[in-house]
């Protein structure tokens, strides 16, 4: 694990963070739209190891818990980020046939997404959150899933590219 | 096959879960650091978001109308029919048209109320991740607002003022699953309990088992204790629909909002009461029926023959 490369990774959060709240919060798409910064996220995460991945996690999870919209608790976003980060690093990396493929990627960064809704619902109801109607719910997160599964190839380039100006840069000696 | 993970990650991996579970303690708990925190980062987003808006929000009424092409086919079936150079102005000018109509309709509402008002713009809306009906308006602390005002515009009431910022605030909108307002129907007088189902549509309790609920049936606030969070008077929807269950105690209807929080653009923070209840004057009066031309038709005389001499 290397503690600077992770560090360096937050501003790119930030900025991602703050394209999500100030532009795409603008437009209101059908059937609950997309979560640009949760595919990001999620996108980072599965590109990386388990390591970088509950880091990585957490910083996307604890901007999200600081958005404004956020109804739940500070910490409710960190919690289920770091657990689907960390999962997604660790089915992906140890595994050499979903490593290699890009549509795996695709696929694990949409069930991602929608496992991280989920576990962010069960969370909220554990903590008495209000979460309105099953049908709002379902139609919501199942809009997500369908939303990143459509937007995230064209999203992966530039996640993967970033990730690799980080994490690929060989030190000089 | 790679190694997945060692015990340092795994170790790594329950100390950043035991950092969130404490966040959410703290949270939970009341700590001022974390409301402090999240106060912080919507300051620092106002500037982002207002500039953005002003920006972006051609895009995003484009995605809107096209959400919405059910409700505006009648609307641009008449904008059709102008000429073209009127239409390419009026879309030019859609946007700032919209905006002073929602303002002079608020302005109207609040007038005849008696409300004093402080007007706002909606500069952002939730998003899809937060499961809760909310918006945030571009005043705040700055003009004296305090958490649970009313939030009112030309059509009704939108919500309730939830969070203050010094620039802006956080809007909680009556569709949101969690709002909850007390009721009374126009003209009978019964109280109910509104919910709302994060949908255009909420749900209305009637409190007494006696009393009964008509379709169109009016609903205003009923005003809450020192004025907050809810002023009376303000119209809230009419009854779409009644729900007949031997089951329930008093009778459920739907209840279709005046206001499509969708498309929220002015609005207004109502900071001041009037000292009477406006009752039931700002209900929407229903549309007039066209009057009815009626043609009386005189026989002229038939001119009668002279008898000739």
């Amino acid at each position: 694990m290397n503690t600077r490369k992770n560090i360096l990774s937050f501003p790119i959060f930030v900025v991602v963070f703050l394209i999500e709240e100030s532009i795409f919060n603008q437009i209101h798409l059908p059937f609950g739209g997309f979560s640009l910064f949760l595919i990001f996220s999620l996108s980072w995460c599965a590109l990386s190891t388990p390591e970088t991945g509950a880091i990585a996690g957490f910083e996307a999870g604890l901007l999200m818990d600081l958005a404004p919209h956020s109804q739940g608790s500070v910490g409710q976003w960190t919690l289920v980020m770091i657990s689907v980060g960390f999962g997604i690093a660790y089915l992906r990396y140890g595994d050499d046939s979903l490593r290699n493929s890009p549509l795996s990627l695709v696929v694990i960064v949409s069930v991602g997404v929608v496992v991280s809704l989920v576990l962010y619902v069960l969370v909220g109801a554990l903590l008495g959150m209000d979460l309105g109607s099953t049908f709002q719910l379902v139609k919501t997160i199942s809009g997500n899933g369908v939303w990143t599964l459509a937007i995230t190839p064209f999203l992966l380039p530039i996640v993967s590219r970033l990730h690799g100006l980080i994490f690929e840069t060989r030190e000089l000696k | 096959m790679r190694q997945r993970g060692d015990n340092r990650s795994r170790l790594l991996f329950v100390i950043l879960i035991v950092t969130s579970l404490f966040f959410i303690t703290l949270d939970l708990r009341g700590v001022q650091v974390m409301n402090g925190v999240r106060s912080g980062a919507q300051t620092v987003l106002a500037p982002f978001e207002k500039g953005a808006n002003a920006v972006f929000s051609p895009i995003g009424n484009f995605f809107s109308d096209v959400v919405h092409l059910g409700r505006t086919r009648a609307k641009l079936k008449r904008l059709e029919d102008q000429n073209a150079s009127l239409r390419k102005t009026l879309i030019d000018r859609k946007g700032a048209d919209a905006q002073l109509k929602q303002l002079k309709s608020t302005l109207d509402l609040a007038g005849t109320a008696g409300y004093t008002i402080v007007s706002a713009k909606v500069i952002s809306q939730g998003n899809s991740t937060s499961f809760s009906e909310t918006v945030t308006i571009d005043v705040g602390a700055n003009k004296h607002l305090t958490r649970d005002m009313t939030v009112i515009c030309g059509e009704g009431l939108v919500g309730v003022v939830k969070v203050v910022y010094p620039n802006t605030s956080h809007v909680l909108l009556a569709s949101d699953p969690s709002f909850r307002i007390g009721v009374r129907i126009a003209k009978s007088q019964q109280i109910g309990i509104l919910s709302g189902q994060g949908t255009d549509h909420a749900v209305l309790q009637l409190l007494d088992s006696q009393s009964s609920v008509n379709i169109g049936d009016a609903l205003v606030a009923r005003g809450s204790q020192g004025d907050k969070p809810f002023v009376p008077g303000v119209p809230v929807g009419s009854v779409s629909s009644i729900s007949h269950s031997s089951g329930a105690i008093s009778e459920i209807a739907e209840v279709k909002y005046y206001v499509n929080m969708n498309a929220l653009g002015v609005v207004a923070v109502v900071v001041k009461a009037p000292l009477a209840d406006p009752r039931d004057i700002l209900v929407p009066k229903p549309p007039e029926p066209a009057p009815t031309v009626t043609v009386f038709v005189t026989p002229t005389p038939t001119p009668t023959p002279m008898p000739s001499k």
